[in-house]
């Protein structure tokens, strides 16, 4: 039978270091997405990731049980905001994640299209090229805004749990959401390629 | 609802954001209004873009390790709330003022009390329990105020230290046996600031850290751990920063049976709290330079930052540290890695006594080697490391040697815990000026142009403050009028001097395109010999160079064309330059979303026709 969160996390208090690693495996996919979106770098989200660990390590102790997502994403976004804010010299700037879209372009528009036979090549590359600018445009949304998005949008998390995450009403949340897609909805490409 | 619904009540209506009811009152709109519909799903379908993002992110194995890593360290405790009642309290005080009497009594009837501090690199308490616990012989004979004043221990380091004459009390000279246990040892207290040096080309690092230890007046002993790191044992040194004249370290010992830890003995005319600097190598600590270079949009400016990603796979955590960087060679006798696991700093205790006084650092080396032993400059840079090993030959490589290599200081400090790593900005200068210049070679390059962009590492361009360090570079333009980037190319760069100049290779431009065709190939003027063979010729070629510029930029090009003979002669619509003795270059500006073209013919010269040019 599979092990709950709160089993996992009471497992780990009590030194199972394997039920850790079940947490780290079973949430870890998503926590990493959501932080690859905040940061917009693979490289500075797997620091947060390690950081956001490490806080749940040394928090664990403190989790009542209940939805371990949001408790996890709560963690990850104080990090990722708090990390964010010492980077944020670097965050229009990115190395990594310029390289990231590079390379992924590369190899968009070289593996996969040889891979895939039923894609033009010349599509895939349109195809990366509306994917990075969907990826810039999230990256220049306000922290708070990217937060509200990513985890309502990308996560799947209720209006209600964004809250929680956040530590802000639902109505708040709601705005912020409202705004980031207000902003987005002048910067997102056209499916025909071909951007405002 | 009256009129159509607008562009934000759609927002809402799709993204679940208004009420329960407007979001009724919306969909009933809907329903009945096809224009509304329209604008709904082009609304969807601008949306849909965000669902390219959508994907599953992997985290790879190693990652989870490196997590699984750092959280090796058990899970603290749980606290539980209740509510006291108010006896809880009342009784509380009471024990603990019965505690604190209880204490005083047992500290007026027992002897002096033993360290007992945690050391973070011993990461474990030394001080064990001592019931056969004998005092050392200065202990036996306490006097008066002085027993008194050992006994009070790290309490009295609180208050400062105290300056003794040697007329106020008496030290015995002989210094006191090894301890065997860890009985009456001080134990490193935690780093006031540490700093480290990386020596990257030789998997070295220096580490300077400040550490406040408490001494009694007489004999103290420090004992250093250093297990599960990479630390070079051979190379601790530790030196007061205060109370030089009467603190005294005297030997290091390594004691045997007992692993990778050390113990200094140290002589002390004052009790109290004493800074103190520790000095030793360690490996595992690296660093790589990267750089990225954003281009205006006309792209004869860049900015230029520069990052090094400082990696600590050392096995020790070094908190808010004050980071430098040495670009350039050391010269190493021994890896630092292999010195950190050997069983013995200097090999078994058994043959020969140890400790670096009682050999010096180049035992065990070819005789040829010993005076190559680098001391990484003076005694600024490694606090006097290896100061008594008197018969060392003291290299004079200070200040030559640090023109050899050059070091940079991390502004600020930073943690970097073991086996994390972590990116720093180095530096970041605006408006530097570049040169773009397209090349095309089909000898270097083959049949595609190539994209260059130069500027120097001087004033003028804003640089010169230090050379730059090999590393990566990645240009980027500027994509739209927003600000938008896009990937130039790449390219690696060697250390670049101050007031050199530099040459990034960005790799194909496929907006600039070459295309040489040849128009005509004809033989002539044959020269025969006495037996009418052919004894010389020459060979004309006429090539057409159409240059292709698709981008929005003027653009300049130089065109390198070889003749593979030493004899040739050009003729060509434009101006050309005689690059070398087989090669031509033509360099020509093509101006933004246009074509150019130019002709040249060649004559190359054979057999004894190549007397003709020389003629």
């Amino acid at each position: 039978m599979e092990n709950t969160d709160k089993s996992l996390i009471d497992a780990h208090c009590r030194g199972e270091r394997e039920a850790f690693g079940q947490v780290v495996r079973r949430y870890g996919g998503s926590l990493l997405g959501y932080l690859t979106k905040m940061s917009g770098s693979r490289e500075l989200a797997e620091d947060l990731f390690q950081e956001t660990f490490k806080r749940v390590h040394e928090k664990a102790h403190t989790f009542r049980g209940g939805r371990l997502g949001p408790w996890l994403f709560k963690i990850a976004t104080r990090v990722a905001l708090n990390g964010l804010q010492r980077r944020r010299r670097l965050r229009v700037v990115s190395l990594d994640q310029q390289l990231d879209c590079a390379e992924g372009r590369n190899k968009e528009s070289g593996a996969a299209a040889v891979a895939d036979n039923s894609c033009e090549p010349s599509e895939e590359v349109i195809r990366a090229e509306q994917k990075e600018q969907v990826r810039q445009a999230i990256e220049l949304l306000p922290e708070k805004q990217r937060a509200a998005l990513v985890l309502a949008y990308y996560q799947q998390l209720s209006y209600r749990e964004v809250a929680e995450v956040l530590g802000c009403s639902i109505g708040t949340v709601k705005t912020q959401m409202y705004r980031a897609l207000r902003t987005l909805a002048q910067k997102l490409p056209d499916v025909s390629g071909e951007t405002k | 609802m009256k009129g159509h619904l607008t562009e934000r009540e759609l927002i809402e209506y799709q993204f679940k954001l208004a009420s329960e009811g407007l979001a009724e009152r919306m969909a009933g709109h809907l329903q009945e209004c096809g224009k509304c519909r329209e604008s709904l799903e082009r609304l969807k379908q601008k949306f849909a873009a965000l669902d390219l993002l959508r994907e599953d992110f992997e985290v790879s194995e190693d990652l989870i390790s490196q997590v699984l890593e750092q959280v090796s360290e058990p899970v603290k405790s749980k606290v539980v709330s209740f509510r006291r009642p108010a006896w809880i309290g009342a009784a509380a005080a009471v024990l603990l003022v019965g505690s604190l009497l209880l204490v005083a009594q047992l500290r007026k009837s027992s002897g002096p009390a033993r360290e007992s501090v945690r050391g973070p690199i011993a990461r474990q308490d030394v001080a064990q329990p001592a019931p056969a616990y004998k005092p050392l012989p200065m202990e036996r004979k306490p006097f008066g105020k002085a027993a008194k004043d050992e006994g009070r221990g790290a309490v009295e380091g609180l208050a400062g230290v105290r300056k003794r004459g040697l007329a106020e009390e008496q030290i015995p000279e002989q210094p006191p046996f090894a301890p065997a246990s860890a009985i009456e040892l001080v134990v490193l207290p935690r780093r006031e600031n540490v700093q480290i040096t990386i020596y990257n080309s030789a998997d070295l690092t220096l580490v300077r850290e400040r550490r406040n230890l408490t001494l009694k007046k007489g004999w103290n002993w420090l004992q250093f751990m250093w297990a599960n790191t990479l630390i070079d044992p051979t190379s601790l040194h530790l030196e007061p920063l205060e109370q030089r004249d009467k603190i005294d370290i005297q030997q290091l010992v390594f004691p045997a049976r007992l692993r990778e830890l050390g113990r200094w003995l140290i002589r002390s005319e004052v009790g109290g709290q004493v800074p103190f600097e520790i000095t030793y190598f360690t490996s595992g600590l690296s660093w790589r330079a990267f750089y990225m270079g954003t281009l205006s949009a006309d792209e004869q400016k860049m900015k230029l930052q520069g990052y090094v990603r400082v990696a600590n796979n050392s096995g020790e955590d070094y908190e808010n540290a004050q980071t430098r960087l040495i670009v350039g060679q050391v010269h190493i006798l021994d890896e630092i890695a292999k010195l950190a696991r050997r069983q013995y700093p200097y090999g078994s205790p058994l043959p020969r006594a140890a400790g670096i006084g009682g050999r010096d650092y180049a035992w065990g080396l070819r005789e040829e080697d010993r005076e190559k032993v680098p001391l990484l400059g003076d005694e600024l840079l490694v606090g006097g490391l290896f100061r008594d090993a008197k018969r060392f030959h003291r290299k004079e490589i200070r200040k030559e040697g640090l023109s050899e290599y050059f070091l940079y200081t991390i502004e600020g400090t930073e943690t970097i815990p073991d086996k994390w790593g972590k990116r720093l900005l180095s530096f970041e200068e605006d408006e530097i000026e570049v040169k773009s210049l397209y090349k095309y070679d089909e000898e270097r390059y083959g049949q595609q142009t190539i994209r260059f962009v130069s500027f120097a590492n001087d004033e003028e361009h804003n640089l010169g403050k230090t050379p730059i360090p090999n590393g990566d570079v990645k240009i980027y333009g500027l994509a739209d009028r927003e600000g938008h980037l896009s990937y130039v190319g790449g390219t690696g760069i060697k250390y670049i001097p101050v007031d050199e100049e530099v040459e990034l290779n960005l790799g194909p431009a496929r907006l600039v395109e070459v295309e040489p065709t040849l128009m005509g190939f004809k033989t002539a003027n044959y020269v025969f010999d006495r037996n009418k063979d052919i004894a010389g010729w020459d060979e004309i070629r006429t090539w057409k160079i159409e240059i292709t510029n698709t981008r929005t930029l003027a653009v300049e090009i130089e065109i390198t064309r070889s003749f593979g003979t030493a004899y040739w002669s050009l003729k060509a619509n434009i101006p050309y330059e005689k690059h070398d003795v087989t090669h031509a270059r033509f360099k020509l500006t093509v101006e933004p979303r246009s074509k150019r073209t130019f002709d040249y013919t060649v004559t190359t010269y054979r057999g004894v026709r190549e007397e003709a040019l020389t003629e």
